[in-house]
């Protein structure tokens, strides 16, 4: 497989929307990534993260859900896809095949 | 209240509606909107609406920004971005043709910039004074500059429209000292108090109304005081000038480059009755008048002869003779005063007032040098932009094809025709910076890189980019645009019409018509040059060294002179109040007869050794002997002289300046030029000073100390330097050579002809980028033929021959245009010189066409070998 170009955040937001499945768009993943790392973040940088990678073409979206918490605004739903699927498995691959090669260091360096 | 009643702050949401891509704002505005309810419920209204402000900035970002095709939704934006595109790739893609449009556009552009530049100064002169178009100089009719001292001062009183008047004097040079070093200041003058308002002069100290009012006061610019009094204030100090001490009343910011007026510091006038009601007769000032406003130079004019016959007619007269005005009038005498705007002064009249040193001439020159450069620049781009559309033609079809409206094809060939005018813009600064200080070398001015690149300077090169653009751009845009789809498509507009190929041809003819033309004016300002240089004088200058300031040698002059005689590298020496290739004053004489005959004679006073000095030769007669005091009423004049005197005797002969004072010739000297050959040898007379320069008890009128020198010149030159400071310790040794000195004089016609070299030199590179790409596209084209021709038996020479003889005729009817236009241009220029190359000499005019054609032949000669010796089989296999 190709080298993929992702980067840490965007592995972060490729992951929840995968987690959140159908209900995958801009406010529920920030706040699943707050819930679930417990760090503060903005709006915007989700939404261009979601862009970005659905222009990668990890995601795919469509619009709907027009409710009266938006005032009446529609919301764009994201979906994991093959592409995304496969790229998650493929850093996932990655990193443990290179987790598995650390030495055995020795309770008194892992403890530090 | 429901929170969903609430609102989040109107700007946020107006800036956000504002910048937000029309795609993602519902989305964003959606989440915003989400957030922000949530958060009233968990935070409060103030943090929500901060917290939506703060977000909303965030999306500030390029990706939700709106792109040029959401402000505009019309098919125009895209199409321009289309039509970037499709010119950039062609240019890219014929690198060679863009390469050569652009570097000649470019030459072309940065010549003008720096021309524009010229010429914008230029005609910037004086304009900074305020109420300029009041501000008149008042010139004397009969002898030029200068005015009497009591004209100004009458004018003021007698004329209603006349505001305010100044005299002024100068430029001096004189010596101050600082430090304890002495040093020579030249731009130095005299005026009235009244000067500063009529100039405007910016005070820094003192109070401009009172600072000339006193005499032995000076006003300083900004630059001398700092440079006397190391930048300290200077009101109220006292200056040795010229070893009188003198106090500083006022400290002025140094004038702009742009006045005529340029000076370094002003004297106020002496209270003496001369200065103060002056006389008549005497002309010793420059006059400058303000007029009221509302009032005309007009109506100044017409009030003029009322006060030359009530004021100056009377003193005329006791000097004419004639018993009235009117008899004077009659007799043809003439005393009348003009009015010259100041605003004209540095362009049109630069001989009076202060010999500023403008041109109209050569404003009109630098002018015309500029638009043919930039002509045969634009002649490039078209015959290269039209020469290429064929290559061009099948996209023209298919635009049309597919809906293209004509105008659309024009605008898309003028914005390809910007595109290259924009490059070449940005590389024409590059250029023109680069060569800046030539520039200013050719031009005598001084500009700077500031003043390059300063806004206005950008502004007209904008401008100029623009018409090039068009002028340009249009012609190719025009014919382009014209073609008929299905031919095009087919191919067949490729031919090219007769009449598109005839004026191709045409202008390439005006191309080399113009190059000609240039080079032409190079040969025979040249020629008139180095014609000038070798006339024969009539004297030796080459020998000789001059020391200025010899006046303040006094009665030291003696002992000096006879010193100086005493090194063996010096042949002679002598001391004359003026020299050759300086100025001539001249002095009226009349002839001893029963009719009487006058005539204003070049004079020189000087000591006895002057003819052997200056190595004129002695005809007849004898030379001065500064041991005979009767000598001092005797003359030696020149062959001019003697020539208007037409005597066939003229050794005995008398000259009178009235009143029994007369003046036996006792010499005849050889001719010789004692001024610039543009001017012919006037009737000269020599008059004797005494041997230490002496003219009265108290006039020491030797300004300039000649020596003939043979041998060793650095040597000489500085044991007289030694032998000049141990007399003079205060006065700086100023000295120049008389052949350099002479040499100078004719500066003006140097940097015309280094203009014409850079022009032509210029011109012709232009050209010939234009004419080797052409000829490059030509065989390009023809190529097959020329691959047939071979295959049927035609040699590499005869091949080569058939393309070189169609560019020739080019450069036969260039020359055919240029010859009798540069024949009329430069008749009138040499019309300047009393001696004058033989322009009826076929050399100045063959060269030039051997020279052009030599050139066309190379750049064309070149490619047409190539061609013709390829491999015809290459050129026919394809396809």
């Amino acid at each position: 497989m190709a080298r993929i170009n992702i980067g840490e955040f965007e592995e972060l937001v490729l992951l929840v929307v995968a987690i959140l499945n159908d209900n995958a768009y801009g406010i529920s993943v920030m706040e699943e990534i707050e819930v679930q790392t417990n760090r503060k973040i903005n709006i915007s940088a989700v939404h261009s993260a979601l862009d970005r990678l659905e222009g990668k073409g990890f995601l795919n979206s469509h619009v709907g859900g027009a409710t009266k918490e938006r005032g009446g605004r529609r919301k764009r739903y994201f979906k994991i896809n093959t592409a995304g699927q496969e790229a998650l498995n493929f850093i996932r691959d990655q990193r443990n095949k290179l987790h598995d090669q650390i030495p055995n260091l020795g309770l008194e360096y892992v403890s530090i | 209240m429901s929170q969903f009643d609430q609102e989040p702050p109107q700007w946020a949401i107006r800036f956000l509606r504002f910048y937000c891509k029309p795609r993602a704002l519902e989305i964003i505005e959606g989440d915003a909107y989400e957030l922000f309810y949530k958060r009233i419920e968990s935070e409060g209204i103030q943090t929500a609406r901060k917290k939506f402000s703060w977000d909303v900035l965030r999306f500030f970002r390029l990706r939700y920004i709106k792109g040029l095709e959401d402000i505009n939704s019309l098919n125009n934006i895209a199409m321009l971005k289309n039509y970037l595109k499709i010119s950039i790739r062609s240019l890219v893609k014929q690198r060679f043709y863009s390469f050569i449009n652009i570097s000649g556009l470019a030459l072309g552009l940065a010549a003008c910039l720096l021309i524009v530049l010229y010429i914008g100064h230029e005609l910037s002169y004086d304009k900074y004074h305020k109420d300029i178009d009041k501000l008149f100089y008042v010139a004397n009719n009969q002898s030029g500059a200068y005015t009497p001292a009591r004209l100004g001062i009458q004018m003021k009183q007698d004329f209603p429209e006349v505001a305010e008047i100044a005299r002024i004097q100068g430029p001096y040079a004189q010596t101050f000292m600082a430090n304890g070093q002495a040093f020579k200041v030249s731009k130095g003058f005299n005026a009235d108090s009244t000067f500063h308002r009529i100039f405007s002069i910016q005070f820094i100290e003192g109070n401009p109304d009172e600072a000339l009012t006193e005499p032995n006061s000076i006003v300083l610019t900004k630059s001398l005081s700092d440079r006397i009094f190391n930048y300290e204030s200077a009101l109220g100090k006292i200056v040795t000038v010229n070893g009188e001490t003198i106090q500083v009343t006022g400290v002025v910011a140094d004038p702009p480059k742009n006045t005529h007026f340029d000076f370094d510091y002003i004297n106020s006038y002496p209270n003496e009755s001369w200065v103060t009601i002056g006389n008549w007769t005497g002309n010793n000032f420059f006059t400058y008048a303000k007029l009221t406003p509302g009032a005309t130079a007009e109506q100044v004019k017409a009030r003029i002869p009322d006060l030359v016959r009530e004021h100056i007619g009377p003193e005329l007269i006791k000097y004419s003779g004639h018993a009235s005005f009117d008899d004077f009038v009659a007799a043809g005498g003439k005393k009348t005063f003009s009015l010259i705007p100041m605003s004209k002064l540095h362009l049109h009249y630069p001989n009076l007032a202060l010999r500023s040193s403008g041109s109209i001439d050569n404003v009109y020159v630098f002018g015309a040098v500029a638009l043919f450069i930039l002509i045969i620049a634009c002649i490039n781009f078209m015959n290269l932009s039209t020469a290429r559309s064929a290559m061009r033609s099948k996209e023209i079809g298919m635009r049309k094809v597919l809906g293209s409206l004509r105008s659309q094809l024009i605008n898309q060939f003028l914005l390809e025709s910007f595109l290259v005018c924009t490059l070449a813009t940005v590389l024409a600064l590059v250029i023109a910076s680069a060569v800046l200080p030539y520039f200013n070398q050719l031009a005598n001015r001084e500009f700077s890189y500031s003043e390059l690149f300063d806004i206005s300077t950008l502004v007209r090169l904008f401008v100029l980019m623009l018409i090039v653009g068009f002028l340009a751009g249009s012609y190719p845009a025009f014919v382009l645009s014209a073609f008929k789809p299905i031919k095009a498509l087919k191919g067949e507009a490729q031919k090219g019409s007769k009449g598109k190929v005839f004026l191709r041809q045409g202008l390439v003819a005006f191309q080399f018509a113009i190059s000609i033309f240039l080079l032409v004016s190079t040969i025979i300002v040249y020629t008139q040059l180095q014609f000038l240089g070798k006339q024969e004088l009539g004297f030796k200058p080459d020998q000789v060294l001059l020391v200025k300031n010899a006046f303040r040698l006094e009665d030291k002059g003696t002992s000096m002179m006879n010193r100086l005689r005493a090194m063996p590298s010096i042949e002679a020496v002598t001391l004359s109040n003026q020299y050759p290739s300086g100025s001539v004053s001249d002095w009226g004489y009349q002839t001893v007869e029963d009719n009487p005959r006058s005539y204003s004679f070049n004079t020189f006073f000087a000591t006895d050794r002057f003819i052997e000095t200056m190595g004129i030769e002695l005809l007849e007669g004898r030379n001065f002997n500064n041991d005979m005091v009767s000598d001092t009423a005797n003359i030696i004049v020149n062959e001019a002289t003697v020539r208007w005197l037409g005597a066939d005797d003229p050794l005995g002969q008398k000259l009178s300046r009235g009143d029994g004072e007369d003046y036996t010739i006792i010499g005849i000297m050889k001719d010789f030029n004692f001024r610039s050959l543009k001017q012919d040898i006037k009737p000269f007379v020599l008059r004797l000073m005494g041997k230490d320069g002496r003219m009265e008890a108290d006039w020491f009128a030797g300004n300039y100390l000649s020596l003939k020198v043979s041998g060793d010149y650095q040597n000489t030159l500085k044991a007289v330097e030694d032998l000049w400071y141990e007399t003079v310790p205060d006065e700086p040794f100023e000295y120049t050579f008389l052949d350099e000195s002479f040499n100078a004089l004719y500066q003006e016609e140097e940097r015309f002809g280094n203009l014409f070299t850079a022009s032509s030199g210029l011109a012709i590179a232009i050209a010939c980028l234009g004419l080797f790409a052409l000829a490059a596209f030509t065989l390009e084209r023809r190529y097959k033929e020329i691959a047939v021709r071979k295959v049927l038996g035609a040699s590499v020479q005869k091949l080569t021959l058939m393309i070189i003889r169609q560019f020739t005729w080019l450069v036969l009817i260039g020359a055919l245009i240029a010859l009798p236009f540069g024949f009329l241009v430069m008749k009138d220029w040499l019309s300047a010189f009393a001696y004058q190359i033989d322009l009826s000499n076929p050399i100045i005019w063959l060269i030039p066409v051997l020279a052009v054609s030599t050139i066309a032949w190379l750049t064309v000669g070149y490619q047409s070998v190539k061609t013709a010796m390829g491999n015809p089989v290459k050129a026919l296999r394809s396809e």
